[in-house]
């Protein structure tokens, strides 16, 4: 699989680490109350067949963290942005 | 012609002669030739024994499907087993023998199976050592193991390297047949960059053995022109002697390159082969069609053999297979197979042909071909038999990620899937029949831009075929996969019995396994599958293809990391002084740690213990390079500081040390380290050695996922320090004498005090007063370069102090005296309160691990938390893994009170000492609990104290 | 104070592997040599790349988003650092790195063929220009790659794996007969 970085082009998967879904956001609150919400972010992920954004570091390249899409039922890559661009966008 | 050998033609150097032994016998082939070649030119036809019933078999294929003539190549530390003699290059002193025979391939002992074949037949070993149990370990497996497999392989190292190596291209051409040489000339004179890749020793597929007319010339000739322009243009690479062997995602292409198989020994410095990871931005799949047998009775006596192969042999090699030729087929290709025989002056006994209801029922002999019978009752003789049952494109590539290939009514055979414009099959492997289709085909496919140039004129031969599966008549063995002995019988049998799902039917047969992978047999298998299924071919569809096409040696697949190459080893910049120092060396994740420093005579506890007390009474110096250092400036990097770490770091003072601990998300203890403010927006942190790569990824995570608005960098500057602990009661006079113009005492450098200092007349250092040991201790930092230099400088100015160099064991047994947490209590599952730290985890800010801190189970008091442990009967050794249980308890999991994750024996206290997570510790200091060690199986009293075991007042910490 | 190349006892100068006329390729350790890491302060990386392109008798190589190596080999390390940090102060972050880091310089016409036993990076010259870096993993080890001519590149790695990396590199360069210098 190959993948491509924005900073440093298309790379060959094993450059990669894999963390997992990147659609979940740490919760703000400290309020007891929200202890539901910690415990979906910390533990609650879905595993779908189809399209998957993942946080992923180029651990043997940049070193930057992205978020990566990729299809996992073909394995086919989307799209590659860095997480602090992804995160800046509102 | 003398012999086998044809007199005049092909692409042998008859002038070349190469010896070679077979089974011991000595022959004499010529170069160009391959073992198979050069066998049959010398009349050897018999060349294995069958995997089941020991049959006798001859070579069938010319090329990578061949499933009999396996051989055990080379002798001695570089045999190989399972080596298809048709692709072997022959070379002056080859030896190879011929496998799966006792005592010899003529007289085989377990022939004999052959003779209880109708019990051996599929799903026997299923049905027959069922029961009892108990036999199968000892009697049956053993049994089985020792009548069945092929060749044995070397029990020596293997004494040759083996490469690894990327490529990339434009357009990865796979197979240098007609429709491979189009597309690599034409997408070359375009400019593209150019692999053309064939697992042939010479370039030119079909165009090699057949006899063809292409401009004007033979195939032969044109196929040289081509490749002698491709060899000039620098940007083409050829790869003659590689197999494509896998296609992955993302068009990587996997392939093995068999650089010195052809010699005996590779020459030096070069490896036997190299293993390619090839880069496409397109490929096209041009390996051709695999011809089929046809199934018939005694369609694998030696002399047997695939029509094309015939040819092969006979035009390219100059080896007849025969002086008397039968041939069998169901389609038109096979007669060119008679008439370039027939050129050759070899006879042709009879062409049999089932479009005209034309059926060899039977062959007739032992070792060798004597005749044949027909279903209309004549008889031929003859010493071989030439068969094509149709041609298979050879669509494996195209299958490798998933897709299934489509059949084909027309050409009765599966042609590949279409998989987009990033790979695409052409001529016979796409079941285009004709030359002037490939020719056509190539050419489309090279073309990347422009125009399509004219497609060379050629001579096409007709190519017609009606489906023809199974002889039934047939009373002989009909063989559909002659390496795993699988019978047509057997197909309608696993049927019947409920297997006849095409991958059931595989595995209950064994259709199709071992080392070609039914590249002869499957389709033939799976028309009879089919018709016993009452399905059509397209219905039962195939099994699945996958990587690798042909056996790829696991030597290439590790390449040159074997050995103590398995993995980088990592030195620290003291090393070289650690080395004169006489050190023992520990891996600790890829670091070569000095583990103790032993004198003449010294296990390593006596040389641990000694180190000990050598430091805890004047002064010891130790490596600490391997802790990780992270620099973190910025604006925000206090603030940073504060989310990672539980406690504070934004109000630490510049030129302090402070020691954190760090939280996981889910509230677990994560890792610890002191982290030192050196200016106002900067900061150094330590982590332990173990965890340094993911802290520092943790901390790349934190800032660029979640608080990406914040301003802060950071960097590994695990390398850039020499770092040095420097403890006991003498370390600062012996500091002292090395640093530049300033005196050490309480009021210039205080206990957690971090500062930029210069030594030895003005070398950069950085100072640190943090202790690990317990001791009065420093540590020093020195860059790289000088660190060998500046632990000399050390040793010479400690050397009146009685100053010795100590390893990690002694720097463990220090920490346990002191009840000081590391990697066995940091294990992933305790919390900062069963460490003893709860009161770290500050309540006034967010930080990694906060809220999942705060769970119910997490803050509970009956958690098992750190205790120290000492043996009621002093004289006992404790270890690590012994389960603690109150006194009268029996050892059960609903007993277990908790376990020991540490142990050292403590020449201090003179007794050994541990560490251990008991539940709800804290309360039971004083208690006597039983300790039980399984493994050993025994159970001994120990008692819960303060993990302080020594100096419990941290008053040598401020001496 | 005279600098210790980590590679002092290993890179021994010499011909080595095959004899097939000239050497396949040379290997130099570039030592010693000033390093420091610059990073972009947020919101800075156009000013910053600015303030480098100022900077006299150093290189500057990318080293990821908005990171650079500067370097030198006639400033001392420390000059090269405090430089650094006065002139890019609130710019970017400063690190020194040049003793945490080994720099060998290979070149030769079997250059190219050698390192791509290691990485997965096309170095075709189109694709890869003399001048670019990159950052990328050869024999499990990570590699500051920079290409500095058309057959000559110079791979940085960290110190502790140097002789390591090393044993591989020539273990590779072994077919093609090479020269330390």
């Amino acid at each position: 699989m190959l993948i491509p970085c924005p900073h440093c082009g298309t790379r060959p998967v094993e450059e990669f680490t894999f963390l997992g879904d990147a659609t979940v956001i740490r919760p703000t609150s400290l309020e007891p109350s929200s202890m539901d919400d910690w415990m979906d972010y910390v533990y609650l992920r879905d595993n779908p067949r189809g399209n998957y954004a993942e946080y992923v570091q180029h651990s043997g390249g940049c070193r930057a963290w992205l978020v990566v899409t990729r299809n996992t039922g073909t394995h086919e890559v989307h799209s590659a942005v860095a997480a602090k661009a992804m995160k800046a966008k509102p | 012609m003398s012999g086998f050998r044809i007199a005049r033609g092909g692409l042998i150097d008859r002038s070349a002669n190469l010896n070679f032994k077979f089974d011991g016998k000595s022959f004499t082939g010529h170069q160009g030739d391959t073992l198979a070649s050069a066998l049959i030119a010398n009349g050897v036809h018999l060349m294995g024994r069958s995997f089941k019933y020991h049959r006798p078999r001859g070579v069938i294929s010319a090329g990578a499907s061949e499933p009999n003539a396996l051989v055990e190549l080379r002798e001695g530390a570089r045999r190989e087993a399972n080596t298809r003699a048709t692709i072997v290059e022959l070379y002056d002193g080859l030896t190879a023998q011929s496998q799966n025979r006792w005592p010899s391939l003529e007289n085989d002992f377990l022939a004999i199976n052959s003779l209880a074949s109708s019990i051996f037949v599929a799903g026997f070993y299923y049905k027959t050592f069922m029961w009892p149990k108990s036999f199968w370990e000892k009697i049956y497996e053993p049994l089985i193991r020792k009548a069945a497999g092929l060749g044995t392989a070397s029990k020596e190292a293997d004494p040759d390297t083996y490469e690894k190596a990327y490529a990339h291209c434009d357009l990865l051409v796979i197979g240098s047949g007609p429709s491979g040489l189009m597309a690599a000339r034409t997408a070359a004179r375009s400019g593209a960059r150019v692999i053309l890749a064939d697992e042939g020793s010479a370039l030119g597929g079909s165009l090699l053995f057949e006899n063809e007319e292409i401009d004007g010339t033979t195939g032969s000739t044109f196929a040289q022109a081509v490749i002698s322009e491709l060899a000039s243009m620098p940007n083409v690479t050829l790869m003659p002697r590689t197999t494509i062997f896998g296609w992955f995602d993302g068009n990587i292409f996997g392939g093995l390159e068999r650089v010195n198989d052809h010699v005996a020994v590779p020459p030096p410095f070069e490896p036997r082969q190299r293993y390619w990871r090839v880069h496409a931005k397109r490929a096209v799949l041009a390996a051709g069609a695999e011809e089929r047998p046809l199934v018939f009775g005694g369609n694998d006596v030696p002399g047997v053999m695939l029509a094309s192969a015939m040819r092969h042999y006979a035009n390219r090699y100059g080896a007849a297979a025969g002086k008397s030729i039968s041939v069998f087929t169901n389609n038109a290709s096979a007669q060119r197979t008679a008439v370039d025989l027939q050129a050759h002056g070899i006879n042709i006994a009879a062409v049999v042909d089932t479009r005209k209801n034309g059926k060899i029922i039977n062959v007739k002999g032992g070792k060798s071909v004597k005749s044949v019978s027909l279903a209309d009752g004549s008889h031929f003789e003859c010493d071989a038999v030439a068969m094509s049952g149709g041609w298979s494109p050879i669509v494996n590539l195209m299958c490798h990620r998933g897709a299934k290939p489509i059949w084909n009514e027309t050409i009765a055979a599966f042609t590949p899937p279409d998989m987009g414009s990033q790979f695409t099959a052409i001529g016979s492997a796409s079941g285009k029949m004709l030359l002037s289709e490939c020719l056509r085909g190539g050419i489309a496919a090279g073309t990347f831009k422009g125009k399509t140039p004219p497609t060379p004129k050629c001579r096409d031969e007709a190519f017609a075929i009606q489906p023809f599966w199974w002889v039934k008549e047939s009373t002989g063995k009909a063989f559909i996969d002659y390496q795993n002995d699988a019978t047509a019988k057997d197909l309608p049998l696993a049927n019947r019995e409920g297997y006849g799902h095409v991958e059931l039917a595989k595995r209950y047969t064994t259709t199709g396994m071992a080392t070609d992978q039914g590249k002869l047999g499957n389709v033939n298998a799976i028309a009879i599958l089919a018709e016993a299924a009452g399905k059509s071919i397209s219905e039962m569809g195939t099994t699945t293809f996958r990587p690798m096409y042909t056996p790829v040696s696991f030597g290439a697949f590790a390449g040159p990391f074997t050995g103590h190459h398995f993995q980088p080893v990592r030195k620290t910049p003291l090393h070289e002084w650690c080395v004169e120092q006489g050190a023992v060396f520990v891996e600790t994740g890829l670091w070569m740690r000095s583990s103790w420093f032993p004198k003449a005579g010294e296990d390593w506890l006596t040389s641990a213990s000694r180190e000990v007390k050598a430091t805890r009474a004047n002064v010891g110096l130790c490596d600490v390079s391997t802790l990780g250092k992270i620099d973190i400036q910025g604006k925000d990097a206090g603030t940073f500081l504060d989310k990672i770490y539980c406690n504070t770091f934004s109000t630490l003072s510049i030129g302090k040390a402070r020691y954190g601990l760090m939280l996981r998300e889910d509230g677990v203890v994560f890792d610890d380290g002191t982290t030192s403010r050196l200016a106002d927006d900067h900061y150094l942190m330590t982590t332990t050695t173990a965890n340094a790569a993911r802290v520092m990824s943790h901390i790349e995570f934190c800032h660029q996922a979640l608080w990406p608005e914040m301003d802060v960098q950071y960097v590994s500057v695990t390398e850039q320090w020499a770092q040095m602990a420097i403890a006991g009661p003498k370390s600062r006079a012996t500091l002292q004498k090395i640093v530049d113009s300033f005196t050490l005492n309480d009021e210039t450098t205080p206990y957690l005090v971090a500062k930029d200092i210069t030594i030895l007349g003005g070398l950069t250092a950085r100072l640190f007063r943090i202790s690990f040991s317990g001791e009065h201790a420093y540590e020093l930092a020195v860059p790289a370069d000088h660190g060998n230099m500046v632990a000399r400088a050390i040793m010479q100015a400690g050397q009146e102090f009685g100053i010795v160099p100590y390893g990690v064991e002694a720097l463990s047994i220090m920490r346990i005296e002191k009840g000081h947490v590391a990697g066995g209590e940091l294990n992933g599952t305790t919390t900062a309160g069963d460490l003893g730290l709860g009161k770290m985890m500050s309540t006034k800010k967010d930080f990694i691990g906060r809220m999942m801190a705060t769970r119910e189970g997490m803050v509970d008091a009956a958690r098992q938390c750190v205790v120290g442990i000492k043996p009621v009967d002093k004289t006992m050794k404790i270890r690590s893994g012994g389960h603690l249980l109150n006194q009268n308890d029996k050892p059960s999991m609903a007993n277990d009170q908790g376990y020991i994750c540490s142990v050292a024996w403590s020449p201090m206290l003179n007794m050994w000492l541990g560490l251990a997570l008991l539940s709800n510790g804290r309360a039971r200091h004083g208690e006597v609990v039983k300790v039980f060690d399984g493994l050993r199986g025994h159970h001994y009293l120990g008692e819960i104290c303060d993990p302080v075991h020594f100096d419990p007042k941290n008053e040598r910490l401020h001496a | 104070m005279l600098r210790t190349s980590a590679l002092q006892s290993v890179a021994i100068q010499g011909r080595f592997g095959a004899d097939k006329g000239q050497p396949g390729l040379m290997l130099s350790v570039v030592h010693p040599l000033a390093i420091a890491m610059v990073i972009a302060r947020k919101g800075k990386s156009k000013v910053l790349k600015d303030a480098l392109a100022t900077l006299k008798s150093v290189n500057v190589l990318w080293a990821g988003p908005d990171q650079y190596y500067v370097q030198s080999t006639v400033k001392s390390e420390t000059a090269l650092y405090i430089e650094l940090k006065t002139k890019l102060a609130n710019i970017a972050s400063v690190t020194d790195q040049s003793h945490g880091r080994v720099t060998i310089r290979i070149s030769g016409p079997k250059a190219r063929a050698v390192l791509a036993k290691g990485t997965p990076i096309d170095l075709y010259t189109e694709e890869f220009p003399v001048g670019k870096s990159a950052l990328t993993q050869m024999a499990h080890v990570g590699v500051h790659l920079t290409r500095t001519g058309n057959d000559e590149f110079t791979l940085s790695v960290f110190r502790g794996f140097s002789e390591s990396f090393w044993e591989w590199l020539t273990s590779q360069s072994a077919e093609f007969g090479y020269q330390v210098g």
